[in-house]
């Protein structure tokens, strides 16, 4: 196998075999006659990555070279962490690499990378390679019965609010509407993370179609290499999922090249049992965030079955702080103390004290914020604005001192 | 802002004294070259020569010359001690390493001889902090014998472009091998670690190349332990000279502007890895 490209192709090979390194330590080169594809695992096979370069990408592409006809020839298993100095994706002018090729030498099992660089320096790594059959991922994407489409940077907004270290996060999908919030396996371990939830209405995608409600969980870390690709290149993502258990697959196109990452979804029951909507009344508290000039419509439900009446031994037998508890009874109290011309002093709060039904404030952030439960109010915190005395509030107000499991 | 001296009578105990407005102009040089506890300082009319060695393989030099001091007093022809360098450095670096523009902290370094201790004054803003560090005895440092005319292969590079291949280098690989020649690949780094070989070649005429004097091809192999500390001192210069004499040995100088714009010179000796046959 040879192939030679140049200029900006790579840097994006160079973002391609970085978003491949969140995946796993090891990826496959697999010259195929439809273009190199860029194949990769993750030990528990839960989640695969494809980055398939047409033709077009290269200046000159041979997937099969010499006299050998073999099926398996050029397809070999590379460590990812020996490629990644010679792709360092460092933001500076001076790193213009001008030309990279590609070559295997099966007599000698070694892949040649050899990249030309500014002022005439040629950086040669030559990597060891194990031959092997390649696991391909065989998903039929055309199957499944949602589809979601949106611009990379949408999905890099929507995942910029989860920290680094959350491993899986639920996507929550309806006709109505579509939610993404942190997965947390265990219920302890709940109690302590820091809640986060956001939503979306449909008119944000650029394709929306759901033809099956359903909550699928599944790791964002594995998928966050790609989204930065999809983004630093400024492409659409399309997502394709059914019911939970099912894989979902992520794909981005372009006419040089094409992304695939399927990820496998837990399947666990009770995941789609947990009481979704609390007893009537709702939780309604709706909220508008301010993103630029797009209005988002945040409809809050309770979607935590977090449990009451524990104790906190170091807090001198006070209860264990409800982030959701407290926002239900935040909703109660009156606007007049948030002063709506503030609204712009973060840059996107906003309050619209006038409105029956809508205050505006931004991120849903459930902060841990140790709240003494005193005397059932507490005073509204900088960082949880939400307001609204309508009815529906004050009924969800007299409904929570019920205990709920 | 100079430091007024404690008192100019007690100069004449003194064999070595010296001053500078700005610490760090020696400092950030010594950092270049500590990457041992202990340094051998030979001071002479001409300026301070710093020496660190390691398993008398390798050795780091930093030159401070005279004329960088604003006082560089010596009443000796040759003043040698030895001290701890760590201990120095964190001495010189006593006031913190922020640099806000026109506040620097000023050192006095003074030695009164064999058995005294090495006495630096450091002023900041009005803070005077006093240091007495303890000096060692001197063990004179291994001589190379690396001179000009056993040079075979000399180039000059700017730092710039070796900067980054020595950000890159393979750290599993235990050696670097060094090529020179006159002919192809002219001058190679090359790496041999876990995962495979790499090599970063660098043209003659190369617009990074200042200098190209190769006469005979040349493959000499380095303990890459040895000669990672060098990168210290590649990031503070500009350009840096590399030279190979006949034995392998291995001459690194370094061409270091300090905050004032002025010249010191930093180099690194390392001898050549005897491939050992199994």
């Amino acid at each position: 196998m040879k192939c030679i490209f140049e200029g900006a192709r790579v840097k994006v090979f160079g973002r391609a075999v970085h978003a491949l390194s969140r995946i796993s330590d090891e990826f496959w080169l697999d010259p195929l006659s439809k273009g190199l594809a860029l194949r990769s695992v993750n030990s528990s096979h839960s989640a695969y990555a494809c980055f398939l370069f047409p033709p077009l990408f290269f200046q000159s592409y041979h997937p099969i070279s010499g006299l050998s006809q073999d099926a398996t020839d050029g397809k070999c298993k590379l460590a990812v962490k020996s490629l990644l100095p010679l792709f360092r994706c460092v933001p500076t002018a001076d790193r213009s690499e001008e030309m990279c090729q590609i070559s295997t030498s099966p007599q000698d099992n070694r892949v040649v990378f050899k990249l030309a660089c500014k002022h005439g320096i040629i950086k040669t790594y030559k990597l060891a390679f194990r031959e092997c059959e390649v696991l391909q991922a065989v998903f039929p994407a055309h199957q499944c019965p949602n589809v979601l489409k949106a611009q990379a940077s949408l999905l890099g907004d929507m995942v910029m609010h989860f920290p680094v270290s959350q491993e899986e996060v639920t996507l929550s999908v309806s006709p109505k509407r579509v939610m993404l919030r942190n997965y947390c396996e265990d219920k302890m371990d709940q109690m302590k993370a820091m809640s986060t939830e956001l939503s979306l209405q449909p008119e944000e995608f650029d394709c929306f179609q759901v033809a099956v409600s359903s909550d699928i969980t599944f790791c964002l870390k594995e998928l966050r290499g790609v989204l930065s690709f999809a983004e630093s290149h400024g492409l659409p993502v399309s997502m394709h999922f059914g019911c939970p258990g099912k894989p979902v697959c992520f794909s981005v196109e372009d006419v040089s090249l094409e992304v695939t990452v399927v990820l496998s979804t837990l399947t666990d029951p009770s995941q789609t049992t947990e009481p979704e909507v609390p007893p009537a009344p709702s939780c309604d508290v709706s909220m508008t965030l301010h993103h630029g000039s797009a209005v988002e419509n945040l409809t809050e439900h309770v979607t935590h079955a977090l449990l009451n009446g524990e104790q906190v031994p170091s807090s001198q037998g006070s209860s264990i702080f409800s982030g959701l508890d407290y926002l239900g009874r935040v909703a109660s109290l009156r606007v007049a103390s948030i002063d709506p011309g503030d609204s712009n002093a973060e840059g996107c709060w906003t309050l619209d004290p006038g409105s029956q039904t809508t205050p505006k404030v931004c991120s849903v952030l459930f902060g841990s914020v140790s709240g003494q439960q005193v005397g059932g109010r507490t005073p509204p915190h900088a960082s949880l604005v939400c307001a609204s005395d309508t009815d529906e509030d004050t009924e969800e107000e007299r409904a929570l001192p019920i205990p709920r499991h | 802002m100079p430091l007024s001296t404690q008192s100019h009578v007690r100069d004449e105990h003194y064999v070595l004294a010296a001053s500078l407005d700005n610490v760090r102009n020696l400092s950030n040089i010594l950092k270049a070259i500590a990457f041992k506890e202990h340094a051998f300082f030979n001071a002479t009319a001409n300026g301070l020569k710093v020496t660190v060695e390691n398993s008398k393989c390798v050795q780091a030099n930093a030159f401070i010359q005279a004329e960088i001091f604003q006082e560089f007093t010596i009443h000796e022809d040759s003043v040698n001690f030895q001290v701890n360098l760590t201990v120095l450095l964190d001495c010189l670096t006593i006031f913190g390493a922020s640099t806000v523009p026109g506040v620097a902290t000023a050192l006095r370094m003074c030695y009164s001889g064999y058995g005294y201790p090495l006495t630096l004054f450091l002023e900041e803003g009005g803070v005077v902090t006093v240091c007495k560090i303890n000096t060692q005895e001197p063990e004179e440092p291994i001589d190379f014998e690396f001179c000009s005319t056993n040079v075979i292969n000399k180039v000059i590079l700017q730092s710039d472009s070796l900067r980054e291949a020595f950000s890159e280098l393979d750290m599993t690989s235990e050696i670097l091998q060094i090529t020179m020649s006159p002919s192809q690949p002219y001058f190679r780094l090359s790496t041999f670690g876990n995962s495979g070989s790499a090599h970063y070649d660098y043209p003659k005429d190369s617009d990074m190349m200042e200098l190209f004097q190769c006469t005979k091809t040349q493959t000499n192999r380095y303990k890459m332990s040895l000669l990672k500390p060098s990168t210290k001192a590649l990031s503070l210069s500009c350009k840096v000279s590399v030279r190979t004499d006949n034995q392998g040995f291995l001459s690194l100088q370094y061409l270091v502007r300090n905050d004032d714009g002025q010249i010191c010179f930093v180099e690194y000796y390392c001898c050549p890895d005897e491939e050992v046959e199994d």
